[in-house]
């Protein structure tokens, strides 16, 4: 009986975690680009990255708080008007190639000795590094906060104060999302999903609106990972190709082009994640898999889930059939 | 087909562009670290835990001139790649799919041989009894290439063409691949861990060849992958059947309207990829003198790269752009820190879509 | 329908009837464009003018470059050679929506209606200027709102006179081919344009859509719209077409009015040459 308690309280903190926040705030940038314009974005977990090094190296070099937001965001600028400039001429499956190239660019960038002093090689960045300021900021106390069943610190990395911050951070996207996707703007866009030469054909400079969109969402996957850098830390090989899977799995899942799909996806992926773990850990035995094994595991049920989204369920969780299915 | 004039010059071409943009890269970053680079290539699982292996394909100091042992060394890589790109390009050009899953077929070969031939206990997900098995390496290798030709019936049979006869969008198939993909390289790791494995316990003797040096696994390895492409270019050239494959490749409705089997050649293309993949997660298994769940994944970024190079849905052209990539990226380790080799084939990438997106032997497509 | 009929046709008393004929008010002018693909050339117009106000056919065997020649005047290709001009303003090398904005609107073949969006958004981004499709102001309604309602307003007239205003909450897709034609060319009306560019309007239509499309174009005329169509169904060509052009193998071969274009020899040497399917039989009923 307690195991089970212990499960659930375990799933249950992950509805409110800072992680599912950062997965949820990144699957609305993601939601922009696929959701909203078609855009097939792979290396979303790029935008995450270079927001949490552009944070992190501006507070490590003694900035602000702001400093180091405003730098974050311009990375995730540059990165995307550099991808979008050469690609977004071309086909959607180039695209695909080249965003997984490029973030795995700078994911490679981010490890490699030779930049060890600026981005901290393979390591990364410690919290101590960065998480002061913000730290600072929190009104909770400085200590192990009980609410319910889970002890949670008051103000230090994945902290309360996180917990309150990311989810009002993903409550101000999730309504400029609806603002956005309710407006002209979102019109254009939701045409050039659909057929780009006949938007084209009605005046609107389609490469224009693809490349706002495209850096409009890398922005906020960026500051998606200075929230997750806070719960974590800024490790390079967190951020790798599987990430990128994953929040396009949680997007799915919710319902890509849908409001509140990204956040309903990130909750239940995060849940169901933890949650299959440890039921494996509980009643699989040792000997049919230990403890190491019990992470792939999960993670092949996340490719499994994925596929069969993809193939009974394009439209997701929340998403409008009529709407989503794009079938040949 | 005869090795045109222009195709060289475009490969020529883009040797020189990738040489400049290696060297402005090296010149940015400070300094051309060069063979004081520790040769350390870390293997990392999914919970982002480092686990430490040697990279022998790194640039020992070994032979005495080093450019052309760099260049032998980028010669059998690109090889070994072009094994498993041709069928990645296949894929694409007879279905238009961009086969994302196709890096754990490399890997599948490779793991599937270790598990048959090596003398350590081994297990099965699940199973909680280990064994040893312990074939001889050659057995052990012909059976896990034939398993992964089977896989791609498999895959062909059980999801590709359902999903194709259904009217999915290759958009949603391509997604379909990355869950695919992301099930299988956990699969992967699940069954054999993160850590290193050798195929072979063998030690691998080293011959001198003139100025360079080689290892006897290698020189096997480039050998057998040689020979397999050579075949694989026999039978496209020459066999009536792979006629009727680089028709479909180059314009599956042209070639269904000529009363070409479509459906037939794709399934044989499936078959012939994920063996030939197989193969070559096999012989990069002898040539790197070990493998890895993720020898694939880590393989994915150039397989993509040298086949846009090439041009998608050209198989001489995923050749072609396999040796391009692997020559350019181990000679870039003469400029670059070691780590970064992979980052020379992504600006390779990026700059041919830029450039010429249909890549060295693509044709333009025609607009409206 | 006689009168305006003949009021159109007044524009072109005086035209010869030759290819590359100077009209008196022409809205589009294009001289030596020249457009190939390798070794063919698929477009080699020495001179056409188009007349304002006026209902021109462009017709042709298949494969004559009539869809080739309205993608480069429509910005969706580029030639190798040659100009053009609209209303005396260059677009050489403007992009389609450049060319949009000017006031030269064109359909497609293959109707693209954007079909998972419902038939009155689709109708809302043909709208030229609304400044919400701005990013900044697009956050802010007030700045938008009101466009947006005259946008609907027109949007719902122009699909009452196109008869489609019970399926304006209905996605694009679910309408009928014939139905998404309408859309198509209702939509590009939005942006009340000056020239109309439609490329085989009338393809895969059922014959009593047919007739209302028929109406439906020339009525655009009566409104001061000029339309340049592309078309193989002579029975439209014949009924509403002011002046044809001709094209074969990608030269202008023939210009004149409808009557003597067809009984042009050249022009019947075109058609049997490239084994047409017209029936010639029903020209003489």
């Amino acid at each position: 009986m307690d195991q089970i308690v212990s499960i659930l309280v375990a799933g249950g903190r992950e509805i409110f975690a800072p992680t599912t926040a950062a997965f949820a705030l990144a699957a609305i940038g993601l939601n922009f680009h696929f959701g909203m314009t078609g855009l097939l974005n792979m290396g979303h977990a790029g935008f995450m990255l270079l927001g949490m090094y552009g944070y992190a190296i501006t507070i490590r070099e003694g900035g602000p708080m702001w400093l180091g937001l405003i730098v974050a965001v311009l990375a995730a600028v540059v990165f995307g008007a550099l991808l979008g400039w050469p690609t977004l001429k071309l086909r959607g499956d180039y695209l695909a190639i080249v965003t997984i190239a490029a973030s795995e660019f700078v994911r490679f960038l981010g490890r490699s000795q030779a930049l060890k002093d600026l981005t901290g090689g393979s390591t990364g960045i410690r919290g101590n590094d960065f998480k002061k300021p913000f730290e600072a900021l929190s009104p909770f106390p400085d200590r192990m906060v009980q609410v319910g069943p889970w002890n949670i610190h008051g103000s230090q990395s994945s902290s309360w104060w996180l917990i309150v911050v990311s989810w009002i951070v993903v409550g101000l996207f999730v309504l400029l999302f609806w603002r956005l996707s309710r407006s002209p703007w979102g019109r254009v866009l939701k045409g050039i999903r659909e057929d780009e030469d006949a938007v084209r054909s009605l005046g609107k400079n389609v490469y224009a609106y693809k490349m706002q969109a495209l850096i409009l969402g890398g922005v906020v996957g960026a500051l998606g990972g200075v929230l997750w850098a806070h719960a974590n830390a800024v490790q390079p090989d967190s951020m790798g190709r599987p990430t990128t899977f994953w929040i396009w799995t949680l997007l799915l899942l919710g319902g890509a082009a849908t409001i509140w799909g990204p956040v309903l996806g990130s909750i239940l992926f995060w849940v169901a994640l933890v949650t299959v773990r440890n039921l494996a850990g509980w009643l699989i035995p040792e000997s049919m898999m230990t403890a190491t094994e019990r992470e792939p595991f999960s993670l092949v049920l996340v490719g499994v889930t994925l596929m069969c989204l993809v193939v009974f369920r394009p439209q997701g969780l929340l998403g409008n059939r009529r709407e989503l299915v794009i079938n040949g | 087909m005869t090795l045109n004039r222009r195709i060289v010059q475009r490969a020529l071409l883009v040797f020189v562009l990738a040489a400049i943009a290696a060297m402005a890269f090296s010149v940015m970053l400070g300094d051309g670290a060069f063979a004081a680079q520790s040769a350390a290539l870390e293997l990392v699982d999914n919970t982002g835990d480092a686990v430490e292996t040697t990279d022998p394909a790194a640039p020992t100091p070994a032979g005495t001139n080093r450019v052309l042992q760099v260049l032998l060394q980028g010669t059998i890589f690109g090889l070994l790649l072009a094994l498993a790109s041709v069928g990645l390009s296949l894929i694409y050009g007879t279905t238009g799919l961009s086969n994302f899953a196709h890096a754990e077929q490399v890997s599948f070969g490779a793991v599937l041989t270790y598990f048959l031939t090596t003398k350590e206990p081994v297990g099965l997900p699940f199973v909680p009894v280990e064994f040893t098995i312990g074939i001889p390496l050659v057995p052990a290798a012909l059976i896990a290439i034939a398993v992964s030709a089977g896989t791609g019936w498999l895959q062909d049979r059980f999801l590709w063409s359902p999903l194709r006869r259904r009217r999915v969008a290759v958009v949603q198939q391509m997604i379909v691949s990355i869950g695919l993909s992301l099930a299988l390289l956990n699969l992967l790791q699940w069954w054999v861990g993160g850590r290193r494995l050798r195929l072979t316990t063998a030690i691998d003797q080293r011959w001198v060849l003139g100025p360079v040096q080689v290892g006897q696994q290698g020189l096997i390895s480039a050998g057998i992958a040689i020979a397999c492409l050579l075949g694989v270019s026999y039978f496209l050239l020459k066999t009536r059947l792979g006629r009727a494959t680089r028709a479909v490749s180059d314009n599956p409705a042209l070639a269904s309207a000529s009363g070409i089997k479509v459906a037939s050649i794709v399934r044989l293309v499936w078959i012939l990829a994920a063996g030939l993949a197989g193969l070559g997660g096999v012989l990069l298994g002898l040539y790197e003198q070990g493998t890895a769940f993720d020898a694939g994944a880590r393989l994915l970024l150039l397989m993509f790269a040298a086949v846009t190079l090439g041009g998608l849905g050209h198989p001489f052209g995923a050749l072609v752009g396999s040796l391009v990539i692997g020559i350019v990226t181990e000679m870039s380790s003469l400029w670059l820190p070691t780590d970064l080799k992979i980052a020379t084939a992504l600006v390779i990438l990026i700059g041919v879509l830029l450039v010429r997106p249909q890549g060295i032997l693509g044709r333009a497509e025609r607009v409206g | 329908m006689a009168e305006a009929t003949s009021s159109a046709r007044a524009h072109f008393e005086n035209v010869p009837h030759e290819a590359g004929a100077p009209k008196p008010d022409p809205i589009i002018k294009a001289t030596g464009v020249k457009r190939r693909f390798g070794g063919l050339t698929a477009v080699d117009v020495e001179h056409l003018e188009v007349q304002r106000n006026a209902i021109t056919a462009l017709i042709g065997p298949n494969g004559a470059g009539k869809s080739t020649f309205f993608n480069l005047l429509t910005g969706f290709d580029r030639p190798q050679e040659g100009e053009w001009f609209f209303n005396g303003y260059s677009l050489q090398s403007r992009s389609p929506a450049q060319v949009a904005r000017a006031g030269m609107v064109r359909t497609f073949q293959l109707t693209k209606a954007l079909s998972r969006m419902t038939v009155m958004e689709n109708m809302r981004l043909g709208a030229a200027g609304q400044r919400g499709e701005n990013l900044f102001r697009a956050l802010v309604p007030p700045v938008w709102r009101q466009q947006e309602e005259d946008i609907t307003a027109k949007a719902e007239e122009l699909l009452a006179r196109f008869k489609l205003d019970t399926k304006k909450d209905d996605y694009a897709g679910e309408l009928s081919g014939g139905q998404r034609k309408l859309l198509e060319m209702a939509r590009a009306l939005m942006s009340d344009p000056e020239i109309v560019m439609l490329d085989e309007p009338m393809a895969g239509v059922n014959p009593a859509l047919t007739e209302s499309l028929l109406d439906h174009i020339v009525q655009l005329r009566e409104e001061g719209v000029t339309i340049l169509f592309v078309e193989h169904d002579m029975h439209m060509v014949r009924r509403i077409s002011d002046w044809v052009v001709v094209m074969a193998e990608g030269r202008i071969i023939a210009e004149g009015p409808p009557e003597t274009v067809m009984a042009n020899p050249a022009v019947q040497d075109a058609y049997l040459g490239a084994h047409h399917d017209t029936d010639l039989f029903e020209e003489r009923k």
